[in-house]
C-alpha cells in the first residue's frame, strides 16, 4: 500500500479509530497488525521476508544481551553477516552473476557459461528494515538498548507502517522508549501531523510527479534528446528525487505523530546546504547518513585514526552508500558506484581544502560573512550534487556520459537558446513548482513554517491550507507512480 | 462545542464550499470542451429518436470523425449517433447502450466487433475507471445509478463510482482547457505507411491478457447481455467487423476462435454478422496500423455501409 493510494486514505482513519478505542495494552499489537496489513497489501509474501528479519533480530538480540565475551561478538557477527548478506544477495546476486557470465564469455571467446539466478527482487523497503535490524543488534551489543524487549515491540520497531517502506531508519532506543508512553490526543501534535502529511503529499504528487514525465522522457532517450531538454531534465530530477523522498518522509513523520510516535528528521532543506559535507551530514537522508556515521565510519576509526585512514573511511562510506542505493528504482548498475565515488571525492576535496578556506575566511572576514558568498556556496553545492545525480538517474554510465557530453558541448549556446526555445506548459509548470518549493524552503530555513502558520491570522493560515489542499486536487498526479526510495 | 471543534467544522464547511465551486466549474468546462465521449453525446443530443446507434471501440470512431456522421445522415436521411469510444469492450458498450435507451429511443444498433475487446478486462471493467473517460462524462442521475449497478453486479471497481460522484477526474483534469478529442481524429486525413514493428507493438498493446479463453467466454456473454438489452427495447442489432490491412489481420491472435464464438452467440440470437475485415486492404485507406482514414470510411460507406444502414 502506498501513501498516495485511496486504500491508504481508508486504512489510516480506520487504524487510528481502532487505536483510539483499544485498551492501551493492545495498542502496540494493533499497530503491528495494521503494519502487517499495510506492508503485505497485494504482496502477502513480503510478510515472509519481514518475519524472517524480525525473528533473526529478536532471537540474536536476546542472545547478545544474555551472552558474554566472544559469544556476544560471534552472535553479532552472525546477525550482521546474515542480514547484510541477504540484502547484498537480493540486490546484487543476479546482477553480479550476469556480469561474471559476460566476463567469462568474453574471456573464453564465445563459450556459453551460465550461473543460477535467484530470480527474486528484494521486497519493497527491505533495505530500510534490514538497516533498522542491524542497528538494533549493534545497539544491543553496545548496550545502548536492552535485548530483552517484548517481541511485539521489536516487531513493531521493524514493521511500523509509516516508516517501513522508505524510512526514516529509526534507532531502536529512540523508538522503543516511546512505545511505553501513554498516548494522549494533543491538538498541537495533530495539527503538525496534518501539516506534514498534506505538505508531504503536495511535494510528492504535485511537485515530484509533475516533474517526472519530462525527466523520464529525456533520460529514456538521452542520445536523441535536445541538449537543453537534458539540462532541464537534470535540474528537474534534482527536485523530483528530493520532493519524492522528502515528501514520503514528511508523510511518514506526520502519520507516526498521529499515533503519538516521533520519528527522526530525515531532511532539512538540503538544497540550501553551503557545502557537500553539510548536505550529506546534516540535511539529506539524515537517518541513513547518521547510520553510516555511527555504524561504519566511527567503528572504522572515523577521523581519529590518521589523515589517510580518514580519507579511506570517507570514501568507504560513500561507496557503500552508492551500493545501498543500487536497486530497483533505476536498476542495478555501475552508475550508483560512480555516484558514491563522486560524492566521496567531493568530501575528499572538502577535507583537503578545509584549512585553506579557513585561512582565507580569517583573512577576509567581510567576504566570509557576506550573503553573496553564502548564495555562491549554495549554488556551487547544488550544482555538484546535481551533477552526481546524473549517474544516479541515467540508465547506464554510457547514458550518463552522453547526457554530460551533450550538455557540455552546447553549454555556450544555452544563454542564447533560452530566449528562442519553444518552452511548453510542462516546462513552465515545473519551473513554477520548483520556485514555490524554494520559496517555502527559504522561509522555513529562517523560521519554521509551522511556527509562522501558528502565529499567522486565521485567514492567512487557512488560505495556506486551502492552497495546498486544492493544489493537490487540481494539480496532483494521483494515478502516477510509487515513491522512488521505497524500491531501494 | 469547543472553540477547536467550531474551527474544524468551519474549516471543513468552507473547504466543501470551495470544492463545490470547483466541481461546478469543472463540469462547465467539461461541457465547453466535450466532443467524443459517448455520455457527453447522449447528454447533448438534440434529437430524441434515432434510427441507428453505433457502438464499439476505436475502429468504430472514424465513422464520426470530422463531419462524417453528418455526411452519412445526409446521404441516408437517417438519424445516426456514434457512441463508440476508444478501447472499450462489450461490457462498457452495454453500459453506454443502457444509458442511451434511458433517455432516447433507437431502432437499430450497429455493433462493430473487435476481437481484442473480448479478450481482456483492460478493455472492459478497467475502462470504467479511466480518468480520461470519467472526466468527460457529464454528471447525471441516470449515469450515476447505472454506474452504481455495474459496480455492484458486474465487477466494476467501486472507485470509479466514487470518482464519478465526487467529480475528482474532472477537477484533477490536466487537459481541462483542451477539447476532448481522441488523438486518432487529428490524423483522420493521414495515410499510413506500413510497418511490421508498429503492428507488432500495436498487437501486444491490444492483447495484454494471457488467459484469453476465459476472458473471451466472459465477454462474449457480456455481448449476449448487450443484445438482450437491445431486444428488450425492440432494437435490432447488426454486427460488423471493420476492414483491416492483411498484415494486421494476420497478426491478430486467436481470431478464428473469436469468430467462431461470436458467430455462435449471434446465431443463437438471430443476429447478422457482416464481416468486412478482408475488404479495403490498401494502406491508403488507413491512418495508422488498423484505423480507417477519411478515404477508408468513405469507401466503406459507399461500398457496403450505406446499403446496410438503409436496409429495411
Amino acid at each position: 500500500m502506498i501513501f498516495t493510494s485511496l486504500e491508504f486514505f481508508v486504512f489510516l482513519p480506520l487504524t487510528l479509530l481502532v487505536f483510539a478505542v483499544v485498551d492501551a495494552r493492545w495498542r502496540c499489537t494493533w499497530l503491528l497488525l495494521a503494519s502487517c496489513v499495510f506492508y503485505s497489501a497485494g504482496h502477502e509474501v513480503y510478510l515472509v521476508y519481514l518475519g524472517s528479519v524480525t525473528v533473526t533480530a529478536y532471537v540474536l538480540g536476546w542472545g547478545i544481551e544474555r551472552a558474554a565475551g566472544g559469544r556476544r561478538v560471534a552472535l553479532l557477527t552472525v546477525g550482521i553477516v546474515g542480514l547484510a548478506g541477504s540484502l547484498l544477495a537480493f540486490k546484487f546476486y543476479d546482477f553480479a552473476a550476469g556480469e561474471i557470465e559476460r566476463l567469462i564469455d568474453a574471456t573464453l571467446a564465445g563459450r556459453s557459461f551460465s550461473l543460477p539466478r535467484l530470480g527474486v527482487a528484494s521486497p519493497a523497503g527491505y533495505s530500510f528494515y534490514v538497516f533498522s535490524a542491524l542497528s538494533y543488534l549493534i545497539d544491543i551489543y553496545l548496550r545502548n538498548v536492552s535485548g530483552e524487549q517484548r517481541a511485539v515491540n521489536v516487531a513493531l520497531y521493524l514493521a511500523f507502517f509509516p516508516k517501513i517502506l522508505a524510512g526514516p531508519i529509526e534507532r531502536a532506543p529512540a523508538f522503543l522508549s516511546q512505545l511505553g508512553n501513554r498516548f494522549s490526543w494533543n491538538s498541537a501534535n495533530t495539527v503538525l501531523a496534518l501539516q506534514l502529511i498534506v505538505w508531504g503529499l503536495f511535494k510528492k504528487v504535485v511537485i515530484a510527479d509533475n516533474l517526472a514525465p519530462l525527466v523520464d522522457r529525456n533520460f529514456a532517450i538521452a542520445a536523441f534528446a535536445a541538449p537543453l531538454e537534458l539540462l532541464i531534465s537534470v535540474y528537474f530530477f534534482a527536485f523530483q528525487i528530493y520532493c519524492d523522498f522528502s515528501g514520503y518522509t514528511d508523510i511518514a513523520i506526520g502519520v507516526a505523530l498521529l499515533f503519538g510516535i516521533r520519528l527522526m528528521d530525515n531532511f532539512r532543506r538540503p538544497y540550501l546546504s553551503r557545502s557537500t559535507a553539510e548536505f550529506w551530514s546534516d540535511r539529506w537522508h539524515i537517518s541513513l547518513a547518521h547510520w553510516f556515521r555511527d555504524y561504519l565510519y566511527i567503528p572504522m576509526g572515523g577521523s581519529r585514526a590518521g589523515r589517510l585512514r580518514q580519507y579511506f573511511n570517507v570514501m568507504l562510506v560513500f561507496v557503500v552508500s552508492g551500493l545501498w542505493h543500487a536497486g530497483l528504482g533505476y536498476g542495478v548498475g555501475w552508475g550508483f558506484l560512480i555516484w558514491g565515488v563522486l560524492n566521496g571525492t567531493y568530501q575528499w576535496i572538502s577535507l583537503a581544502t578545509r584549512g585553506l578556506w579557513g585561512r582565507l575566511g580569517e583573512a577576509m572576514p567581510a567576504v566570509r560573512g557576506s550573503a553573496w558568498l553564502t548564495i555562491l556556496r549554495i549554488l556551487l553545492t547544488f550544482h555538484l550534487i546535481t551533477f552526481a545525480w546524473i549517474f544516479f538517474r541515467a540508465k547506464s554510465i554510457g547514458d550518463a556520459l552522453t547526457v554530460i557530453r551533450k550538455i557540455a558541448v552546447n553549454l555556450a549556446e544555452f544563454p542564447a537558446l533560452i530566449f528562442r526555445y519553444p518552452f511548453t506548459a510542462e516546462h513552465a509548470m515545473g519551473a513554477s513548482l520548483i520556485a514555490l518549493l524554494l520559496a517555502v524552503e527559504v522561509l522555513d530555513e529562517r523560521l519554521p513554517i509551522a511556527q509562522r502558520l501558528a502565529a499567522a491570522p486565521v485567514p492567512v493560515r487557512w488560505g495556506a491550507y486551502y492552497f495546498v489542499i486544492f493544489g493537490l486536487l487540481i494539480l496532483g498526479r494521483w494515478q502516477a507512480k510509487e515513491f522512488i526510495y521505497m524500491q531501494f | 462545542m469547543t472553540h477547536q471543534s467550531k474551527s474544524a467544522v468551519a474549516f471543513i464547511a468552507i473547504g466543501l464550499l470551495i470544492y463545490a465551486g470547483l466541481y461546478f466549474a469543472a463540469e462547465q468546462l467539461m461541457y465547453r470542451n466535450g466532443h467524443s465521449n459517448p455520455f457527453f453525446k447522449i447528454a447533448t443530443a438534440t434529437t430524441k429518436d434515432f434510427d441507428w446507434v453505433i457502438l464499439g471501440a476505436s475502429h468504430a470512431m472514424p465513422l464520426d470523425f470530422s463531419d462524417f456522421n453528418n455526411q452519412m445522415q445526409n446521404q441516408t436521411g437517417l438519424k445516426i449517433i456514434n457512441l463508440a469510444s476508444p478501447g472499450t469492450g462489450p461490457l462498457y458498450n452495454r453500459f453506454v447502450l443502457e444509458a442511451f435507451v434511458k433517455e432516447h429511443s433507437v431502432k437499430n444498433v450497429l455493433y462493430i466487433a473487435d476481437s481484442f475487446a473480448f479478450y481482456s478486462r483492460v478493455w472492459n471493467e478497467d475502462r470504467f475507471s479511466d480518468s480520461k473517460m470519467l472526466r468527460a462524462t457529464p454528471l447525471t442521475q441516470n449515469t450515476m445509478e447505472l454506474l452504481w449497478r455495474y459496480c455492484w453486479s458486474d465487477g466494476v471497481d467501486p472507485r470509479s463510482f466514487l470518482d464519478y460522484l465526487t467529480g475528482f477526474s474532472k477537477i484533477n483534469n490536466r487537459d481541462r482547457f483542451q477539447k476532448d478529442v481522441w488523438e486518432g481524429e487529428l490524423q483522420f486525413d493521414r495515410v499510413y505507411r506500413s510497418s511490421a514493428s508498429a503492428i507488432k507493438s500495436r498487437i501486444s498493446y491490444l492483447f495484454p491478457s494471457s488467459d484469453r479463453e476465459a476472458a473471451m467466454a466472459r465477454y462474449i456473454a457480456q455481448f449476449g447481455k448487450l443484445s438482450d438489452t437491445a431486444r428488450q427495447q425492440n432494437v435490432r442489432v447488426v454486427v460488423i467487423k471493420m476492414p483491416a490491412p492483411a498484415a494486421f489481420r494476420a497478426a491478430l491472435p486467436n481470431e478464428k476462435a473469436f469468430d467462431e464464438a461470436l458467430r455462435g452467440t449471434l446465431a443463437a440470437r438471430g443476429i447478422d454478422l457482416r464481416d468486412f475485415s478482408g475488404e479495403l486492404d490498401e494502406p491508403r485507406f488507413y491512418f495508422d496500423t488498423d484505423h480507417l482514414n477519411r478515404a477508408g470510411v468513405s469507401e466503406l460507406f459507399a461500398r457496403y455501409l450505406k446499403a446496410l444502414l438503409m436496409e429495411p
